[in-house]
């Protein structure tokens, strides 16, 4: 044990002064959020106003009551092509006779259906003509001193069980996912560096020859990585907490907000997580027989918790996954971030799993150590 | 004491060691000397259970190392390959933090490793990062780290490469105090000189094997030559790989 924190410390002070690979790591934690935000910023636009959409409208001077309806629910003519979506409304020459005696008035819609981008835009123009259309023929039963009720057999109601926060789900996907792979790429330059980098180095060789065993080499490793990564992690969560508090929020009525308590848990439950995603790289890192080697290799299996936490994002099979490493601990993170109850029994499994797999890589190193070919790179 | 005995280990297609025997006694300085590919490094890295000999076996101190590698390896000091330094330390750094691996507890590997430092002369770049050190500075800081700890056993592997002339009379020196405190040290050579100016006793290694034994002067008497380099010709059977 001994050995191992004189290691650990050697290991923490040569990692801290190689500026470089600790600003590279530290450079994802304090963007990434900044990043986001401005995503964030762009998507919430795009979410929270009803555009307005101009469309052609023939004979508009037929049906007047028509045409201001449907300018009250921001649908309009416009001679601007820019401006104009391919959707032309036609009114029939006959509308206003046929209105006026109480027979059915015919408008077209003329638009390609195939198109997606317009399908949205068409189906809101049908929408606000059947709310014309029923309203009109509410006012003439009322006129025949009828209830327009009768004309409503099925009355459908939605409730909406959407609290403010749970709308958020993409928005704290990502959020959440931003912070949860900072463990991984917060630890990436110093995992190569320390192990496929001390191995180039020659300095290895001579690590090995003192009287310490592989295992301790290793872990005091992985410790010293877990500390970068979780220096990371704050890093992360103070610059997350700063910058989405600048994201107008309150045009969808919910908000992203890390409070405290939800970053001493993020704190406490990606410990295990950065054991494990430190393990994994010095693992993959030594596997490898150079440096660009680990490189490559520790880049594609960062692949795996990223897909893990994208499934979490965006709630793909929560069922199965809520239950695997990463993917647990983001959501569990969402949840509380949304005030729901902590999954508890999907959360500590997972950190089990995750740090069983933490003692797997580490053991799977400290073997390899012990081959030659490894230590030599033969 | 070191002791091989038997070494026999294949590396690929090569036969790196091929029963390879000889004793390195405590009180002396033992020269390992060979051609380039002789086995010599192959042979101070089964010293340190870096590499598992195909058969034979390596004590010290009556330790074998592949038995109790951590127990052996406390009564070692290696002088490695000096470009393995860890470049953002300083020599004091280094050196401490190998002198506490090889067991000495935080106070006393400061003191050791300033008496090293005064000794090999190297205060004035004890307090500088290693990055950007000459061979000579890396050579000196590599050895400290090898003494510190006053190991029983001391193994340098080239330990001249690039030295200038004053660094390498200061290891001299040094060595030859360790021989004389009761150390046993065994180094790896193919300079001749080197070999001739320091060793008590040689082991001429080719191609894996030990091909004669005994003090410089022995080796000279025995083949009839009047310099070792004549006679360590004759004895491997050609001058390939050797440096003057």
């Amino acid at each position: 044990m001994k050995l191992i924190q004189i290691l650990f410390k050697k290991e923490l002070m040569d990692a801290s002064r190689d500026k470089r690979s600790v600003m590279a790591g530290l450079y994802y934690a304090v963007f990434s959020p900044v990043l986001m935000c401005g995503l964030f910023m762009v998507l919430l636009k795009q979410f929270a106003s009803t555009e307005e959409l101009f469309i052609t409208i023939e004979h508009a001077e037929n049906a007047p009551n028509l045409v201001q309806y449907l300018e009250s629910k921001e649908i309009q003519h416009s001679n601007d092509k820019t401006k104009v979506k391919p959707i032309t409304l036609v009114i029939s020459d006959d509308y206003g006779d046929n209105m006026s005696q109480g027979k059915p008035a015919m408008v077209t819609i003329i638009a390609d259906k195939s198109d997606d981008k317009l399908r949205k835009s068409v189906s809101r123009l049908e929408a606000q003509l059947a709310r014309y259309n029923s309203e009109v023929a509410s006012l003439r039963l009322i006129t025949r001193g009828l209830s327009p009720t009768l004309m409503k057999a099925v009355d459908v109601q939605i409730q909406d069980q959407a609290t403010p926060d749970s709308k958020g789900g993409m928005f704290l996907g990502l959020a959440t996912l931003s912070i949860v792979l900072t463990l991984f790429y917060a630890a990436m330059n110093l995992a190569i560096d320390t192990s496929a980098g001390e191995r180039e180095r020659n300095s290895l060789a001579l690590l090995l020859s003192h009287p310490i065993n592989p295992l301790q080499i290793v872990l005091s490793k992985i410790f010293a990585i877990s500390t970068f990564s979780m220096l990371g992690l704050v890093v992360i969560l103070i610059t997350s907490k700063f910058s989405y508090a600048m994201v107008p929020w309150e045009q969808l009525g919910f908000s992203v907000t890390l409070d405290l308590p939800f970053m001493l848990f993020a704190v406490v439950a990606s410990i295990p997580l950065a054991l494990m995603s430190a393990s994994l790289q010095v693992f993959v890192s030594f596997m490898a027989k150079s440096f660009k080697e680990a490189q490559s290799y520790v880049t594609m299996v960062l692949f795996i918790p990223m897909m893990l936490s994208m499934v979490a994002t965006y709630d793909i099979a929560t069922e199965t996954v809520q239950w695997l490493p990463v993917a647990a601990q983001q959501y569990a993170m969402i949840e509380l971030i949304k005030g729901n109850a902590i999954p508890l029994p999907q959360l500590l499994l997972s950190s089990l799993v995750t740090l069983t797999l933490f003692g797997v890589f580490t053991w799977l190193s400290s073997r390899l150590l012990k081959s030659e070919r490894v230590v030599f790179g033969l | 004491m070191i002791t091989v005995n038997n070494l026999c280990k294949q590396i690929g297609d090569v036969n790196a060691m091929d029963g390879l025997s000889f004793t390195a006694p405590d009180g002396k300085i033992t020269g390992l000397l060979g051609p380039n590919g002789a086995g010599k490094t192959t042979c101070l890295r089964t010293l340190f259970g870096l590499l598992k000999a195909d058969e034979g076996h390596a004590e010290v101190d009556g330790i074998k190392v592949s038995e109790n590698p951590e127990a052996a390896k406390q009564q070692v000091g290696l002088f490695p390959d000096p470009s393995g330094l860890y470049e953002r330390l300083t020599p004091r750094e280094y050196i401490q933090f190998f002198a506490e691996l090889s067991g000495m507890n935080k106070a006393d590997a400061k003191v050791a490793t300033a008496d090293v430092l005064r000794h090999l002369k190297m205060e004035d770049i004890a307090d500088r990062r290693c990055k950007g050190f000459s061979q000579g500075q890396h050579m000196k800081t590599a050895l400290a780290q090898a003494i510190v700890h006053k190991p029983r056993n001391i193994i340098l592997d080239e330990p001249t490469r690039g030295l200038d002339v004053m660094s390498t009379r200061i290891l001299r020196e040094l060595l030859k105090m360790l021989r004389d405190q009761g150390h046993c040290v065994l180094f790896s050579s193919h300079v001749m000189q080197e070999v001739a100016a320091l060793c008590d006793h040689v082991v001429v290694m080719a191609k894996g094997k030990v091909v004669a034994e005994g003090s410089p002067t022995e080796l000279c008497e025995r083949t009839g030559q009047t310099s070792l380099e004549e006679a360590f010709i004759q004895l491997i059977g050609s001058d390939e790989g050797i440096a003057a």
